[in-house]
C-alpha cells in the first residue's frame, strides 16, 4: 500500500475537482426536450425555444417558469393555434441555462439551429445577455421574461425585448411608491437604510433608488452589501442597518437571502415603519407567508406582479395549480405572457419567418397584459416595454396582496406597520 | 465488532504521542491569541460600533459551529481514508430533506427527526463506502474515490430536484425565538446548533482516544497496512468511518435545517469552505475541524464590517492560502 500522500497534494486534488465538477455539471445534461408535440394537421410545427436554469441553484423559478411557457404553448394551440398561418400549431423546444452564462449561450445556439423561430428566457441578466448577443446575431427575435438588468438593452440590439420593467425603473418606482405611501398615510418617509445582494442586480436597482429618492427628499443613510454565496445569517446586517435608525429597511435580493432578512427583522425588532423589498425575490412570492411566519407579516414589497385582480389571471393560475401542483409565481406568468407576445406578432405579421416576426413584434400591442401594468404591452426602440409598472404588495393575514396603487389594490395599505 | 486491543494499544499509533506533546500545542494557542487580539484590536481601534462587533462575533461563533459541525464529519473521512468527500455537502442536503420529510409527512419535530436521521444517514454513509468506495480505497486508487463521490453529489442533488422540486422549502423550528447577551441576538435554534457541534466533536474525540474503535481507525488512518498485519479489518474500519462521517453529517442537517432555506443545492456551499476548514485545522483532526470552523465563521462575519459583501469571503480564502503556506499540515495536523 502507498504511503499517505501530502495534504498539498490533497488540496490540489480539491481544486481540481471544483474545476472538474464545474465542467461536468456543465456538460451533464441537456434540456430535454417537451414532449408535447402538438403537431395539428400541418405537421410543421412554429418553433419555439426557451432557455431557462432547469437545474442548479435556481432551478425552483426556472421550472415554474418553463412550465409557464409550457402552458402558453399548450393554451394557444387549443384554441386554434396561429390562424393568421392557417392554424399552425406551436412548439415549445426547452434549453436548460443551468444557471450558467456559457450554458445558456449555447443552449440558445442549439435551439435557433434547430430552428427556432422565436427565443423566450431567462431569468437572470448574465445569462440573458450572451443568450441576447446570439439572437441578435441570428436575426431571431428574443423576448425576455424575467432579467433587469438595464445593459442588456443598451447594447443596440434589434432583436431584443423585454416585457417586465428594468432595474432603474424598479429603483426609481421603488423611491417614488415608499415617498407616495408614505405622504398618503400621514407618515413621510425621511430615512431609509438599504440592505442588497452583491451583484450588478442588487447595485443597479439601488443606484436607481438612490438617485431618485434624494429627488423626494428620502436620505439613503447606508447602503449595506452581502454576498450570494455562503450568506446564512442576515442578523449583523440587519443590526447595521438598524443601527443608523431609519424610518425604512429597504432590501434587494433573491428568496433565501431576503427570507433571512425578513427573520432577523423580526427578530431584532428594530424602530421602524416598515420592511420594504425592491424587486424582491421573496416578499411577494406566494410561498413567503407560510415560510416566513409572523417574520413576513405587513412587509411590503414593490415589484413588477400578475394582475390579480384580472379574471383572465385567475383562470391561468387556477389551471396551473391544477396540472403542475405548484402555485403560479409572478416570473412564470411572464413566460406565459412572453410566448402570448410571440403568437399575437405571429398573427400580426402573418409570417414565421424571424426577421418578419421580429418587425412584428417591434410594433406589437398586447392589451390586457397579465401583468398589472398601466397600459397594454408595446416596446419602445430599444426594446423596453413601455407600460412595464411597479406596483407594491403587502403580506396580509398569510396571503400576498396588493396595496398600492389604490388601481390595482386587493388590499388597504397597513402603513406605517405597527411594531411586532 | 472484534478488535485486537491488546496487541493495537500495545503499539499505540505515532498520532497518538505527537497529539498531546507541547510543541505541537504552541500552535493553536497562538491562533486563538491571534484571534483574541484581532477582536480586542477590532473593538479598539476598529473604528467600529461595539455593539456591532459584538453581534458579529457572537454571530460569527454560532456561524463557525454551523461549519465545525459539516466539517468533523469531512475530517474524518478526509483524513483516515484519504478520500475527497465532495458528496458531504449534497449529503448534507440529503440529511436536512430527510428531516424535511419526516416533519411533513409524519409529523416529527424536527430535533426528534435529527436523532432518526443519524442512524439512517450511518447506515447511508456505510453502504456507499462498502459498496462504491472500500474496493478502490483499499487498492490505494487516488482520484477514483474522488470521482465517484463527485458523481454521487450530482446524484443526490438531481434526485432531489426531480422529486422535490427546486422551490425553496422551509422546516418549521420548534423553539423559534431569540435572548440577548451583552447587546447581541441570539437565536435558539443557532444556538442548539452550536451546542450540538461542540457535542458531537467532544463525543468524537472521547470515541477516538478512549475507545479500542477508535484506536483502530487511528491506527487505520496512520498506517493501514500495519493495522492489517496486527488484526484489524482495514474495510470494516473505512466504513465505519465514512458511516461516522456521515452521521456528522445528518446531525448537521438536522440541526440546520430550521433556519436555511431546503434546495437541492444548498448544502453545496458549504462544502468548499469545509475543506478550507478541515485543511486549516489537520486532515483527521475533529478538534481542528471545531476550532477551525469557529476561526472561519469569526473571519467570515468580523470581516464583513470591513469587506462587506464577497471581501469576507475573500479573506476566509487568504487565511487558507497563508495556512497552507506556512502550515500546510493544519492547526492540529501531525507532520507528514
Amino acid at each position: 500500500m502507498k504511503p499517505r500522500p501530502p495534504s498539498i497534494k490533497k488540496v490540489s486534488g480539491v481544486v481540481a475537482v471544483v474545476l472538474a465538477s464545474a465542467t461536468l455539471a456543465a456538460c451533464s445534461s441537456s434540456g430535454s426536450s417537451d414532449s408535447k408535440s402538438g403537431s395539428g394537421g400541418s405537421g410543421k410545427a412554429i418553433l419555439i425555444g426557451s432557455v431557462h436554469p432547469l437545474t442548479g441553484a435556481l432551478a425552483g423559478a426556472g421550472g415554474l417558469m418553463n412550465d409557464g411557457a409550457k402552458m402558453a404553448v399548450a393554451d394557444i394551440n387549443k384554441a386554434g393555434g396561429i390562424k393568421a398561418l392557417g392554424g399552425a400549431k406551436l412548439k415549445l423546444d426547452a434549453g436548460d441555462s443551468q444557471g450558467s452564462a456559457e450554458t445558456g449561450q449555447s443552449e440558445g445556439q442549439r435551439l435557433i439551429q434547430d430552428g427556432a423561430v422565436a427565443l423566450v428566457g431567462t431569468y437572470q441578466s448574465d445569462v440573458t445577455q450572451n443568450v441576447a448577443a446570439v439572437s441578435e446575431r441570428s436575426h431571431v427575435p428574443m423576448v425576455i421574461d424575467v432579467a433587469v438588468d438595464d445593459q442588456i438593452l443598451q447594447q443596440g440590439y434589434k432583436y431584443t425585448f423585454r416585457i417586465q420593467p428594468n432595474a432603474t425603473e424598479m429603483g426609481t418606482s421603488g423611491a417614488d411608491s415608499l415617498a407616495a405611501m408614505g405622504q398618503a398615510n400621514g407618515s413621510p418617509v425621511k430615512s431609509v437604510a438599504y440592505i442588497h445582494i452583491e451583484g450588478s442586480f442588487g447595485q443597479s436597482v439601488f443606484d436607481a433608488f438612490k438617485k431618485e429618492a434624494q429627488k423626494k427628499g428620502i436620505n439613503v443613510l447606508k447602503e449595506i452589501t452581502y454576498p450570494a454565496t455562503n450568506f446564512t445569517d442576515a442578523t449583523t446586517q440587519v443590526k447595521e442597518a438598524a443601527s443608523v435608525k431609519p424610518d425604512v429597511i429597504v432590501d434587494t435580493g433573491y428568496f433565501p437571502d431576503s427570507l433571512l432578512v425578513a427573520k432577523s427583522v423580526q427578530a431584532l425588532k428594530p424602530n421602524i415603519k416598515a420592511l420594504y423589498g425592491i424587486a424582491n425575490g421573496a416578499f411577494d412570492d406566494n410561498s413567503f407567508p407560510a415560510t416566513a411566519g409572523t417574520a413576513g407579516t405587513d412587509v411590503l414589497s414593490a415589484n413588477y406582479h400578475y394582475a390579480a385582480t384580472s379574471s383572465k389571471v385567475v383562470d391561468i393560475r387556477k389551471r396551473f395549480q391544477q396540472q403542475f401542483h405548484k402555485s403560479m409565481e409572478t416570473a412564470s406568468v411572464l413566460s406565459y405572457q412572453a410566448v402570448d407576445v410571440i403568437a399575437q406578432a405571429l398573427e400580426d405579421g402573418k409570417s414565421s419567418d424571424p426577421t418578419k416576426l421580429r418587425d412584428a413584434i417591434a410594433k406589437v400591442s398586447v392589451s390586457n397584459p397579465l401583468l398589472a401594468f398601466d397600459g397594454p404591452i408595446t416596446f419602445d426602440p430599444t426594446g423596453q416595454n413601455k407600460n412595464a409598472t411597479v406596483i407594491v404588495m403587502q403580506v396580509q393575514g398569510g396571503n400576498v396582496e396588493q396595496v398600492f396603487p389604490t388601481k390595482f389594490k386587493t388590499a388597504k395599505l397597513v402603513f406605517p406597520v405597527p411594531n411586532k | 465488532m472484534t478488535l485486537s486491543t491488546s496487541q493495537a494499544s500495545a503499539d499505540p499509533p505515532a498520532a497518538e504521542t505527537r497529539a498531546f506533546s507541547l510543541a505541537d500545542a504552541r500552535l493553536p494557542i497562538a491562533v486563538t491569541g491571534a484571534v483574541v487580539l484581532a477582536i480586542v484590536l477590532v473593538y479598539t481601534v476598529g473604528g467600529r460600533d461595539p455593539g456591532l462587533v459584538t453581534q458579529s462575533i457572537v454571530t460569527g461563533l454560532l456561524l463557525g459551529g454551523v461549519y465545525a459541525l459539516v466539517s468533523v464529519g469531512l475530517t474524518l473521512i478526509f483524513g483516515v481514508l484519504g478520500i475527497v468527500n465532495f458528496a458531504q455537502g449534497s449529503m448534507l442536503t440529503l440529511a436536512m430533506f430527510l428531516v424535511y420529510v419526516m416533519g411533513h409527512s409524519f409529523g416529527i419535530p424536527v430535533y426528534v427527526a435529527t436523532v432518526v436521521a443519524i442512524p439512517i444517514m450511518f447506515g447511508f454513509g456505510w453502504l456507499v463506502q462498502l459498496l462504491l468506495l472500500n474496493k478502490l480505497t483499499i487498492s490505494g486508487n487516488e482520484n477514483g474515490p474522488l470521482l465517484i463521490t463527485l458523481g454521487l453529489s450530482l446524484l443526490i442533488v438531481n434526485v432531489l430536484l426531480m422529486v422535490f422540486g427546486g422551490r425553496p422549502l422551509s422546516v418549521p423550528g420548534t423553539v423559534d425565538g431569540s435572548f440577548t447577551v451583552l447587546g447581541a441576538l441570539v437565536s435558539y435554534e443557532r444556538l442548539i446548533a452550536f451546542g450540538g457541534a461542540l457535542l458531537v466533536a467532544l463525543l468524537l474525540t472521547l470515541a477516538l482516544r478512549k475507545t479500542s474503535l477508535g484506536l483502530a481507525i487511528r491506527a487505520v488512518s496512520s498506517n493501514s497496512q500495519g493495522a492489517a498485519l496486527v488484526g484489524v479489518n482495514v474495510g470494516r474500519i473505512y466504513a465505519l468511518t465514512f458511516a461516522i462521517g456521515s452521521a456528522c453529517v445528518a446531525v448537521a442537517g438536522g440541526l440546520v435545517a430550521p433556519f436555511i432555506s431546503l434546495t437541492p443545492s444548498v448544502g453545496e456551499q458549504f462544502t468548499i469552505l469545509a475543506f478550507v476548514i478541515v485543511v486549516l485545522g489537520g486532515l483527521g483532526s475533529v478538534v481542528g475541524a471545531t476550532v477551525g470552523g469557529l476561526v472561519i465563521g469569526l473571519v467570515q462575519t468580523v470581516g464583513a464590517l470591513y469587506l462587506p459583501g464577497t471581501g469576507s469571503l475573500i479573506l476566509v480564502f487568504a487565511v487558507f492560502v497563508l495556512v497552507l503556506f506556512f502550515r500546510p499540515q493544519g492547526m492540529f495536523g501531525a507532520k507528514q
